[in-house]
């Protein structure tokens, strides 16, 4: 259940997992996404990390709370989160994969091609 | 207490954890005849947080915690918790639990019974949450405490240590006897209980990447001395590995203290004292050497080796 760590502080793992929810529309705008106590539970994770992993979320205007109530996902929440990632899809993605690609003697033309036919 | 008292406790939070102001601990040493345990212990234990107290076997962890809470005589040094002395005293001693696994009970005692008794001792006792966490871990509440299987033990005095709120919760390697099944229920448990009655615990186990999630703060113990007192984040970055072929590992480790190597054919990978630099990133990666990120337990196994052959030899 424990998130993985790849080095990462968990705070920074937890809150990826939950914008990934909140990209795959498991939890969508305005709906409420799990306590702090309910993710500490359910990740068996410490309660202050919980609330961090939250807390970076509200910081990035993903989400919102709404005193007494609980932590929603903010309306622009979901564009919020891809134009983040659209920034970072470079270095998480196209880097290593042009460094792989290297390594195993393909050619720009080569990578075109697959990423064509992995292309719907 | 009744239990409407605590009822209201559950919705409006922890008026007794109001003015926690942790565990102070200054130039603490304990000797057992020639045995020097604890040498010069300064640390301090901040409130609201789950401290990981962490080393090998016969470092003093256990020691340390019975020092505290005055089970074991000091020799010399201080000793503060909410800014008191524990010798004692009362009044800071109720506001304290100590479990371990090998705790001792009366030969008459059982679960049931001690679940009546205990809420004498502890007065943020939560009598909900003992019934809830016996039922789940399938405490037999009528068998005598003394026949119960190691891990029926390890349940009844994590049912103790949880279910007794105390601000200051001491568990020394509370869950050995767990199978996984167990231990996960323990933490999911624990993580609860934190959430819901923030509390200061102090925490032992060798379990340690089970439990690192839980915890916030580490306090490592190396023959009797604390080497590491950190944020578990900055704790992990106390230490690196570096991984490569021989020569190059070599000459990029430096002059740095290398806790622990391992050698796989022609690869050789060491655990250095020390954080890594941007430096060491780029050098490593022009010489196709990876730095890795050490994992607590790695961290402890590393120092705690060396503390190990450091006592062999006789130092």
């Amino acid at each position: 259940m424990t998130p993985r760590h790849d080095g990462r502080p968990i705070f920074m793992v937890l809150a990826d997992q939950i914008a990934d929810d909140i990209l795959q529309g498991n939890y969508p705008v305005d709906s409420a996404v799990p306590s702090t106590n309910e993710l500490a539970a359910f990740y068996r994770i410490n309660p202050a990390t919980a609330g961090k992993a939250l807390g970076r979320l509200v910081d990035q205007g993903v989400l919102a709370r709404r005193r007494g109530i609980g932590t929603f996902v903010a309306a622009d929440g979901p564009e919020i989160l891809r134009e983040e990632r659209r920034k970072a899809f470079n270095e998480d993605f196209i880097r290593p994969a042009v460094a792989e690609a290297q390594r195993l003697g393909l050619s720009l033309d080569d990578m075109v091609a697959l990423i064509r036919k992995d292309t719907p | 207490m009744s239990s409407q008292t605590l009822q209201a406790d559950h919705r409006t939070g922890t008026p007794w954890d109001t003015g926690q102001q942790g565990i102070r601990i200054r130039n603490l040493n304990k000797s057992f005849g020639k045995k020097h345990v604890l040498k010069d212990v300064t640390v301090d234990f901040a409130p609201h947080r789950v401290h990981g107290l962490l080393g090998a076997n016969g470092v003093g962890k256990t020691t340390l915690m019975s020092v505290i809470l005055n089970h074991t005589f000091r020799s010399s040094g201080e000793i503060l918790i909410d800014g008191e002395d524990p010798r004692e005293n009362a009044k800071v001693l109720e506001r304290t639990c100590f479990i371990h696994e090998d705790q001792k009970f009366h030969d008459d005692d059982t679960p049931a019974s001690l679940l009546r008794i205990l809420p004498t001792f502890y007065p943020n006792w939560d009598a909900q949450l003992a019934e809830r966490l016996a039922s789940r871990f399938q405490l037999p509440m009528g068998t005598r405490a003394v026949k119960l299987s190691r891990g029926q033990r390890s349940a009844l005095v994590i049912v103790i240590a949880l279910s007794s709120r105390a601000p200051y919760t001491f568990m020394d390697e509370p869950y050995l006897g767990l199978d996984p099944g167990h231990r996960a229920l323990f933490y999911e448990e624990f993580a609860r209980a934190m959430a819901e009655h923030p509390r200061t615990v102090i925490l032992s186990t060798h379990l340690i990447d089970e439990v690192s999630d839980l915890l916030e703060n580490v306090v490592m113990l190396e023959d009797g001395r604390v080497t590491v007192d950190a944020d578990i984040d900055h704790a992990r970055d106390s230490a690196f590995v570096l991984r490569g072929l021989e020569p190059v590992v070599r000459e990029l480790a430096g002059g740095r203290r290398i806790l622990r190597e391992h050698r796989l054919g022609n690869i050789l990978s060491v655990t250095v004292d020390g954080t890594a630099t941007d430096g060491d990133h780029r050098r490593a990666h022009e010489a196709n050497v990876s730095v890795e990120p050490v994992t607590l337990q790695e961290l402890v196994a590393a120092r705690g080796m060396r503390g190990a052959d450091n006592a062999d030899r006789g130092l």
